[in-house]
């Protein structure tokens, strides 16, 4: 076990089909003066091939951070996840729901697949800056394990 | 004139006294007639009885003596050669007198011989015999005794005797009726009667009885026609055809039967006019009668019907309910009214079957219980309630589509809109001042727009959610839905200094979390809605747990003119300029979709600058069980 150094940049792999989102979500984590690397997939079957470090994604790194969103084309989050939390190489990685839908079974869903949270998209930019600010906040300081050996 | 020799000596010398012998005879016309016919003597009875004196007939024919019919038919002729051949003939006939009259006499006609046996003439004795002492008293009397009027009418259709019955009925004396045709009292029908009657042997016409007998109309001398039946019986004694005719006044009898028929025709009348089928069916089940609609409803012809089992027309059902019906009263039975009947399922001649509902009412009758059923089509009725149940599934499912169409509507919209926001705000906060002073205005407006758009979608949803999120209505301690309210309006209390009261409130059947709501948005408007004062509030319930409760939420605030009091309850309504006080109109429309959600009404009562109070009513906890 090492700490994470909080110089070290986070890899954060958004997985969202929205390329306005994509941008919000973007400038939002360049207003955190953190030092976040932000890889986007868009869509399920993207986002696990990322995962898998397969095809064009043989070089992607590990990402420190999942933000999932749930209504995806191909495979969609609930998909994305259950896989995410079966495969050994890629369980521990900490999963967060980003989506606009406010349904209880969704909630519950993504929890019994063992999601990490769950967070609802604000309407206003303003509290949405401020959710990812303290998205950038929590997870640059939660000591996560080390990165599993390839 | 001959005489017996014995006769002879002793009156010999008195022989001008046999004048004087015959006209001693007055019951008797005793008249000579030569050979011809011809009358030679007449003697003071037949004077009497015919009417002539001796002067006036002697030497005229005796068919002067006769009807006229008999003398067109060769009577006199015919008697005469009958008395010649057999030396003695008896008759019984009608005979007319020098004034035209006539009557009914018994004559006797014996062929007077010379020693040599040649005819020389004939004698006739007759007598009235409705003056006979012996035969005619006997007849007289039978015929007084008659209950009935009788007439006793002669082959030529005259009338010979009547009774005393026959004069009342008729209205006229007896001397204005006999000699006259019987045409004179009963109209029509007598003569071919009398033809067929005439055939017929005398036993036949006793086996006739009284009741099967003739209906014919009697008239009256005043011309008043009434109704008759008679019975025709001929003489059995008589030479000539005589028939006693026994004549009854059936007035009465034939206004009762025609009343029957009346009443008869009444009730078929009734029964036809039914607006149902109707089928009478007997112990056993078997069809008694039917109307026409019977018919008509089952395709069958009455006559197809009546003795089949019911079962043939309605399979199943009927016979159950028969017995169960057998044991209840008519009265019973007369409480159970139309459109509480049983349906069951009808059977068409052409086996196709129908739905159809049953009245049935037990009548207690000679020929033991017979039940009537009135039977309905309702194939219409039965199609009506399935397209309404159709209809009502449809209305159920376009209301639900309509509710979900609202909720992913406003959802859906959520999205884009949050795009349009997100970046108009984003354009807002990084080039603010630093375009020029349009492009800020530009720019500001197109962020107030999103932003209030999203509000409209945010209220449409909350309106939405109150049916498509609501939970099952439970006890609710209302107190702890204000107390939720209170805390959620913390803020804005604060803010004003407002006062907000509340009497002991009382567990109602509701969602709690939108009963909060319901305080939440009155007692927040009551608060919002002031003209700068110190807002005060009060809470509090009327009612019971019979009728259910009513709360009232009391302000002190700016009041609503009554023209708005419907308004204000409906989407998106405000009364207010925007700059006065903030909101979409959303808040009421919700409270009215809370109140009806949980069956009940919200109102509200107002003065204009003299603050308002809203009522709405919710179900007591134990007016649910």
């Amino acid at each position: 076990m090492t700490t994470a150094s909080p110089s070290a940049p986070m890899d954060v792999l958004l997985v969202e089909d929205s390329p306005g989102d994509v941008r919000l979500t973007r400038e939002a984590f360049s207003e955190t003066n953190g030092h976040v690397r932000l890889h986007v997939a868009y869509d399920g079957v993207e986002a696990m091939t990322f995962l898998r470090q397969e095809g064009e994604h043989e070089h992607a790194p590990r990402p420190d951070l999942i933000l999932l969103d749930l209504n995806l084309p191909r495979m969609d989050g609930r998909e994305v996840l259950a896989l995410i939390k079966e495969e050994d190489a890629l369980k521990t990685i900490p999963t967060v729901i980003l989506t606009t839908s406010e349904a209880e079974a969704d909630i519950l869903k993504s929890y019994e697949l063992r999601a990490n949270s769950y967070l609802s998209k604000p309407v206003q930019l303003v509290a949405f800056n401020d959710l990812v600010q303290s998205i950038n906040d929590f997870w640059s300081k939660a000591r996560l394990p080390q990165r599993a050996q390839k | 004139m001959t005489t017996t020799a014995a006769g002879r000596d002793p009156a010999l010398g008195h022989e001008d006294m046999y004048p004087m012998l015959l006209d001693s005879i007055q019951e008797h016309a005793v008249v000579l007639l030569d050979v011809s016919g011809r009358v030679l003597m007449w003697n003071a009875g037949a004077e009497r009885l015919k009417g002539y004196t001796a002067d006036e007939i002697v030497g005229r024919d005796f068919a002067c003596f006769f009807p006229p019919d008999d003398v067109a038919r060769g009577r006199p002729a015919e008697v005469l050669r009958l008395a010649a051949e057999q030396g003695r003939h008896e008759v019984t006939g009608m005979r007319v007198r020098k004034d035209g009259s006539r009557f009914l006499a018994r004559l006797t006609f014996t062929a007077l011989r010379g020693p040599d046996g040649s005819l020389r003439g004939f004698s006739e004795f007759s007598h009235d015999l409705n003056e006979s002492k012996e035969a005619g008293a006997r007849y007289r009397g039978l015929l007084e005794a008659a209950p009935d009027a009788m007439v006793v009418v002669d082959g030529s259709g005259e009338i010979v005797m009547l009774n005393l019955q026959a004069e009342k009925q008729f209205g006229y004396h007896r001397d204005e009726l006999v000699g006259q045709p019987v045409t004179n009292i009963i109209p029509a029908g007598f003569s071919e009667r009398l033809v067929t009657d005439a055939l017929r042997t005398p036993a036949d016409a006793l086996t006739q009885e009284i009741g099967t007998g003739l209906e014919l109309v009697g008239c009256r001398k005043s011309g008043v026609e009434f109704p008759i039946e008679i019975m025709l019986s001929p003489l059995a004694s008589a030479e000539e055809i005589l028939v006693t005719a026994a004549i009854r006044d059936i007035s009465v009898r034939k206004a009762s039967e025609s009343q029957l028929a009346q009443t008869e025709a009444k009730y078929r009348g009734l029964l036809e006019a039914a607006p149902d089928a109707i089928v009478a069916v007997g112990e056993q089940g078997e069809i008694l009668l039917l109307n026409a609609q019977a018919e008509r409803q089952f395709g069958y012809r009455r006559e197809e019907l009546v003795g089949q089992q019911i079962t043939q027309i309605v399979p199943e059902g009927f016979a159950e309910r028969l017995a169960a019906d057998g044991l209840r009263s008519p009265a019973d039975a007369l409480a159970q009214r139309i459109g509480t009947g049983i349906e069951l399922t009808g059977r068409r001649k052409d086996n196709s079957e129908f739905p159809i509902e049953i009245m049935l009412s037990p009548l207690e009758s000679d020929e033991g219980v017979v039940v009537t059923a009135a039977i309905r089509d309702i194939s219409v009725r039965k199609a009506a309630e399935a397209n309404l149940l159709v209809k009502l599934g449809e209305l159920q499912r376009s209301n639900e589509e309509l509710g979900q169409f609202a909720y992913i509507a406003s959802h859906d919209l959520q999205e884009p809109l949050r795009m349009v926001s997100s970046y108009t705000q984003l354009l807002s906060k990084r080039y603010s001042g630093r375009l020029d002073a349009d492009a800020d205005e530009f720019i500001a407006f197109a962020v107030d727009g999103a932003n209030r758009m999203q509000r409209l979608i945010q209220d449409l949803l909350s309106v939405s959610r109150v049916a498509t999120k609501g939970r099952e209505l439970e006890p609710t301690a209302s107190d702890d839905a204000l107390g939720d309210a209170m805390r959620n309006l913390q803020a804005a209390i604060d803010e004003s200094g407002a006062v907000v009261t509340h009497d002991p409130l009382p567990p109602v059947l509701a969602d709690r979390a939108q009963l909060t709501q319901l305080f939440q948005n009155l007692v927040g408007n009551a608060i919002k809605y002031q003209a700068g004062g110190t807002p005060t509030v009060h809470v509090s319930a009327t009612g019971d747990e019979l009728e259910g409760w009513t709360f009232s939420v009391q302000d002190n605030g700016l009041g609503i003119a009554p023209e708005y009091f419907e308004r204000i309850f409906g989407m998106f309504q405000r009364l207010h300029k925007r700059d006065e006080f903030e909101g979409t109109g959303i808040g009421l429309a919700i409270c009215k979709k809370i109140a009806e959600r949980h069956g009940g009404s919200i109102s509200v009562e107002s003065v204009k600058g003299a603050g308002s109070t809203f009522r709405f009513t919710m179900t007591a906890v134990g007016g649910a069980s």
